[in-house]
């Protein structure tokens, strides 16, 4: 269970966010751009760091501004898809996955990763030599590298066209069934929010509309 | 060969004094671009200094913190480490000259990495020091070889600052700006062309460089370029 009750000022924008999301479930997040959707998911991987509140998962406090505490990132094991994947451009597949496993000190063989991920044809290539769709698997695998507990999608599939977002789509839920993890989806896309979502929030102006 | 030697001097005193900019400015850059106070401005703003001084009055401030009666100077004497006049002399002067250029350089070329990059190895759990060796530093890497080449062509020039802190000692301390000047001056026209000739080809070669840094393959794919 993730718990959230977090608050944030923003230029221009006071972000209030409270919600929680059941092991292994995905909440959809709903709004305009520039709502501050991005900004939680920031707050819940410990890139940014709220005013006041608190957020936590299965029992453990990763932030609490009442008893001041602020786990990092590296502890909250937190997997994250970026609007445009920001993945390594000077690192091949390979080197992309290696990183984050080096990052979190995990051991595992990022050649296995790769296979897993169906990119094993990729390993050498750096991701503008890569298609659409490998550099999606790509940057999932890299998010799921290190089994995080919490995964942050934040417009994933919104850079595709139609069929390969299809194929994406089919592909996640896949995975999903395979390893469930608790997550929290951004999205414009209403189908989407559908065929993922268990549960659905709507963010006007910084403030959870339920 | 003998006719070389300022050549080969300039050369090495180049080289030298752009490595130990590269070694003083890129931490300091990497350092000061978090910074965003008033303080840390005006500091940053202090070593351009050298970019606005004339050669000379750079060299004239030099050998007052470094000669034998400076501050600084005293103190190495005492220790047995004469710095004026020596070649030691001339590195310090052509990088304290190149170091504007040297800092200017690492600044905007960690400065043009794309922030996602940083968010991204962040949430990865990686720590600062990590993100910035294995993701920063390679993406800026262009810039910061273009910066080495700039140093190196500031350094192997200099002039001013050389002749008032490392004086010109044919043999010791005459760099090829200095053997220039000295064989124009007392009209060696055979010597002055040979030299004169030697700079060119030296120029030519930076040239290349610089415009071979900025092709360098694999590096600087961040400029914004592609990466859906």
């Amino acid at each position: 269970m993730l718990l959230v009750n977090i608050e944030r000022r923003l230029p221009g924008l006071e972000l209030r966010a409270a919600f929680m999301v059941g092991e292994g479930q995905t909440l959809v997040l709903w709004g305009d751009s520039g709502s501050g959707k991005t900004s939680i998911l920031d707050c819940l991987s410990g890139l940014e760091r709220p005013d006041r509140g608190e957020i936590g998962l299965g029992g453990e406090t990763w932030f609490s501004s009442r008893r001041g505490i602020d786990l990092p990132a590296r502890s909250r094991h937190v997997g994250y898809v970026f609007q445009d994947y920001a993945l390594f451009p000077h690192l091949s597949a390979l080197g992309n996955l290696a990183f984050a496993l080096g990052a979190a000190g995990s051991r595992q063989e990022p050649a296995a990763l790769l296979e897993r991920f169906d990119l094993a044809h990729c390993a050498r290539r750096r991701p503008a030599e890569m298609s659409g769709g490998e550099r999606q698997r790509l940057a999932f695998a890299r998010a799921l590298a290190t089994e995080p507990r919490l995964l942050l999608l934040d417009e994933p599939w919104s850079a595709l066209d139609r069929s390969t977002k299809g194929d994406m789509h089919r592909q996640f839920l896949e995975w999903r069934a395979l390893a469930p993890v608790t997550t929290i989806l951004v999205t414009h896309d209403r189908a989407e929010a559908e065929l993922f979502g268990h549960d659905f929030h709507e963010i006007r102006e910084g403030e959870l509309v339920l | 060969m003998k006719e070389l030697a300022p050549l080969l001097l300039s050369l090495a005193v180049a080289a030298g004094a752009s490595c130990l900019v590269l070694l003083l400015a890129l931490p300091l850059a990497a350092l000061f671009r978090k910074r965003r106070g008033l303080l840390w401005r005006l500091a940053e703003g202090l070593f351009m200094i050298p970019l606005v001084l004339p050669p000379t009055v750079t060299g004239y401030l030099l050998l007052a913190l470094l000669g034998n009666h400076g501050p600084l100077g005293s103190l190495l004497l005492r220790l047995g480490i004469p710095v004026v006049f020596t070649r030691a002399a001339a590195v310090i002067a052509s990088a304290t000259v190149a170091f504007p250029l040297m800092y200017q350089s690492c600044r905007s070329a960690l400065d043009s990495v794309d922030g996602r990059f940083a968010r991204a190895a962040g949430s990865l759990g990686a720590s600062p020091l990590r993100c910035f060796l294995l993701i920063e530093l390679p993406l800026a890497a262009t810039g910061i070889l273009g910066g080495l080449v700039l140093a190196f062509a500031r350094a192997f020039g200099e002039f001013g600052a050389t002749l008032m802190l490392a004086g010109n000692i044919p043999g010791l301390t005459e760099t090829l700006p200095l053997a220039v000047y000295s064989a124009v001056e007392a009209g060696e026209g055979g010597r002055a062309r040979l030299l004169l000739g030697a700079t060119v080809l030296v120029a030519l070669a930076l040239v290349a460089l610089l415009s071979l840094a900025g092709a360098w393959p694999g590096l600087g794919r961040s400029r914004g370029r592609r990466e859906v």
